[in-house]
């Protein structure tokens, strides 16, 4: 599914994690590696690399590392479309003394602008992740269809024992407010109508895609659907989120926070941006 | 503290049974005809107030709504809190990220739907102030206000239209919903600096009440948004639900309200605005948004709606003349507006028709708006009988208008 994989190191304690877990999925996706470095190229760093990469990458023969200067996010950007790279993956950051995870400003760029989809990982493990319990995003949007198609995808390759598949019903309150005007039986069945709604928009996705060997459960929120996803999330300590990019931001977008930062902000758990 | 006279607490609770029972029955009738409730009780209105009951049974109208001055003032309060209110979920209504998430066509199809209906509101009384009986000092202001009424539109009545058609989740349903919320938003900001400008018994001058106005705009939808957001997830943690969220956001959009009023703007100005950053709150349960939605849109909407009969003849106010113009103006504007921006976003020419009949339903809002206006001496009767009776025509029109815009012609493929 995704050929050629892109890790951006920054020789952090975190690096040879992050090696490792790269590594874990080119060995599931049975791709080619490309490591990007933004920085000077010294003897030093390039010893530490090999040493870390003749530990996890030995037996790797299609693998290439890219020692750029520039600025960080539109280097790697720059390099990951002339290598061709499929998916990228980065490391987020966490909060000092706190149990949580954001994306600085470089990763936020990169996932915004790039064309490619992109891993972000909140605590990379020597002894690599599963993803056992995995939600995607299923609110109506146009890249939804996509988003579905490539997470169960992601899923089968990874083995995960469960997907959640979430889907909001918009104005909930709202729609059920106006609803009120009608008899007692009208407003219980616009309530089931409103569920069963999202419900059959996951499930006619579904139809068309081969599912075997997951374990889906679709589920239905009411709210603002990236707030849903982060809770939802959280709750069932997902080990992976999987959704789509919103495209075209623009100007506008950045003085009123679209649904996209509020997850970038606060990351619930490894994130995959589907583009 | 004052107390209502035994008399008085008789004919207050006379005055509300009466009022809330004709609601209820006309709303419902209403609805038989696939008409939005407000429709029925602001005839429910007008058949209580001295327009009917007032020429068919003077007496009991005498009693029930003129004997007791005291009783009156008690019922003005209650009818104050809920133009209150029903600003309060007019701005719960507004979903921001709903907007954004539509993209270029809503704000487009928003802008050009408010536009066009206001430049339209605001030249016809500019170049012909004679027709609508206004002064020269005035004609600015007037104008300014026309424009405004043209370019509100009434988004409960829309979704209401487009749940029944089953357009409320598709595409032209969402661009038409996060456009009538962009023009409350922006119609409500206008209309506060028209009333800012009328010099209301204000404890400012013009330039600080304006300054002022602006900055707790930003306040309201940035800083607190963020305190909103920061205080709701410890009220649904640590206190009653629903009661915690209840009475908290109700005193607090008291609160807001009390606020622009004393600025010397409107009190619904700070209910508005505090609807608009609680509904955009992460942390306001839907189920919540839905509790308040109810008891305001059953208790207190028909009570405001029945006291607009009441206090004005809509007999003796009523010009065939003016109420033309006015609808011509409003159809035109809005239609001509909503439906180029949508045809300009791409949407076939029937489509984009349907999307301005779908605009075009004024409501309460427009109603709201024109009672302002008249207690502020900027209109007078006959200008506000004529907006209301716009309000409903437009209201009524809308579903049908839309259908028969979006009826295929035997043959047509989807």
């Amino acid at each position: 599914m995704y050929q050629k994989l892109a890790l951006a190191i920054a020789f952090s304690p975190r690096m040879e994690a992050l090696i490792a877990e790269a590594r874990k999925l080119i060995s599931i996706f049975e791709g080619e590696l490309v490591l990007i470095h933004v920085g000077t190229k010294t003897p030093e760093l390039e010893a530490q690399l090999a040493e870390v990469l003749s530990r996890h990458c030995g037996d790797l023969h299609r693998i290439k590392t890219i020692w750029k200067e520039g600025k960080p996010a539109k280097t790697i950007l720059k390099t990951c479309a002339e290598e061709g790279v499929d998916l990228l993956v980065l490391g987020a950051l966490k909060k000092e003394g706190l149990l949580t995870y954001y994306l600085g400003s470089v990763a936020r760029k990169v996932i915004r602008k790039a064309t490619c989809s992109v891993l972000t990982l909140i605590d990379p493990k020597i002894t690599t992740t599963h993803f056992s319990k995995v939600v995607i995003n299923g609110t109506e949007l146009e890249i939804t269809p996509r988003v579905i198609a490539r997470g169960l995808k992601f899923c089968q390759a990874e083995q995960s024992s469960q997907v959640h598949i979430l889907n909001e019903i918009k104005l909930y309150g709202f729609q059920m407010a106006t609803a009120g005007e009608g008899t007692e039986t009208e407003v219980a069945n616009t309530r089931r109508k409103l569920v069963q709604d999202e419900i059959q928009y996951v499930q006619d996705i579904l139809d068309k895609l081969d599912q075997t060997g997951l374990k889906i459960n679709i589920k239905v929120t009411a709210g603002k659907w990236a707030v849903e996803l982060v809770r939802y999330s959280e709750s069932i300590e997902a080990d992976l989120l999987i959704m789509g990019d919103e495209q075209g931001l623009s100007f506008i977008d950045r003085l009123f926070p679209h649904d996209l930062e509020g997850i970038l902000e606060e990351l619930p758990c490894n994130l995959l941006i589907v583009k | 503290m004052e107390s209502l006279a035994h008399q008085d607490v008789i004919n207050l609770l006379l005055k509300l049974a009466t009022m809330l029972l004709l609601a209820r029955i006309f709303a419902e009738v209403a609805q038989k005809l696939k008409q939005p409730a407000v429709v029925g009780e602001i005839l429910a209105g007008i058949i209580l107030g001295p327009t009917v009951l007032g020429m068919v049974g003077p007496e009991f109208f005498e009693f029930l709504f003129k004997s007791s001055p005291s009783a009156n003032l008690a019922l003005d309060g209650i009818v104050q809190m809920a133009v209150i209110l029903l600003l309060f979920i007019a701005g719960l209504e507004v979903e921001l990220h709903l907007v954004w998430s539509q993209g270029k066509s809503a704000v487009s199809i928003s802008i050009l739907g408010l536009v066009v209906p206001f430049i339209f509101g605001f030249l016809a009384p500019y170049y012909f102030p004679e027709f609508f009986g206004i002064t020269e000092d005035k004609k600015l202001l007037f104008s300014l206000f026309m424009g405004t009424a043209m370019s509100i539109t009434a988004l409960p009545v829309v979704a209401r239209i487009l749940m029944d058609m089953n357009l409320f989740k598709t595409k032209m349903g969402m661009v038409i919903v996060a456009g009538a919320m962009v023009n409350d938003l922006i119609g409500w900001l206008i209309f506060s600096v028209i009333l800012s400008f009328m010099g209301k018994a204000g404890n400012f001058s013009l330039v600080n009440t304006f300054g002022i106005t602006l900055l707790f705009t930003v306040f309201m939808l940035t800083l607190g948004k963020g305190l909103l957001n920061k205080v709701l997830p410890w009220t649904n943690k640590k206190l009653a639900w629903p009661g915690g969220v209840l009475s908290l956001s109700m005193a607090f959009c008291f609160l807001a309200a009390a606020f622009t009023e004393w600025l010397g703007i409107h009190a619904i100005f700070g209910a508005f605005l505090f609807g608009v950053a609680l509904g955009d709150s992460d942390h306001l349960s839907e189920k919540a948004k839905e509790i308040i939605h109810q008891f305001i849109n059953n208790i207190f909407a028909p009570l405001f709606f029945v006291s607009i009969g009441l206090k004005i003849n809509f007999f003796t106010n009523f010009d065939l003349g003016l109420v033309l113009i006015i609808l011509v103006i409003s159809f035109a504007g809005k239609i001509i507006g909503s439906g180029y921006g949508a045809l300009r976003s791409g949407y076939s020419p029937k489509d984009a028709l349907a999307v301005g009949f779908g605009m075009n339903a004024r409501g309460a809002m427009e109603i709201i708006l024109g009672l302002i206006a008249l207690e502020n001496g900027l209109i007078d009767e006959k200008l506000f009988v004529a907006l209301v009776v716009m309000a409903l025509v437009t209201s009524m029109s809308a579903a049908p208008l839309m259908k028969w815009a979006l009826k295929k012609k035997p043959g047509e493929a989807d």
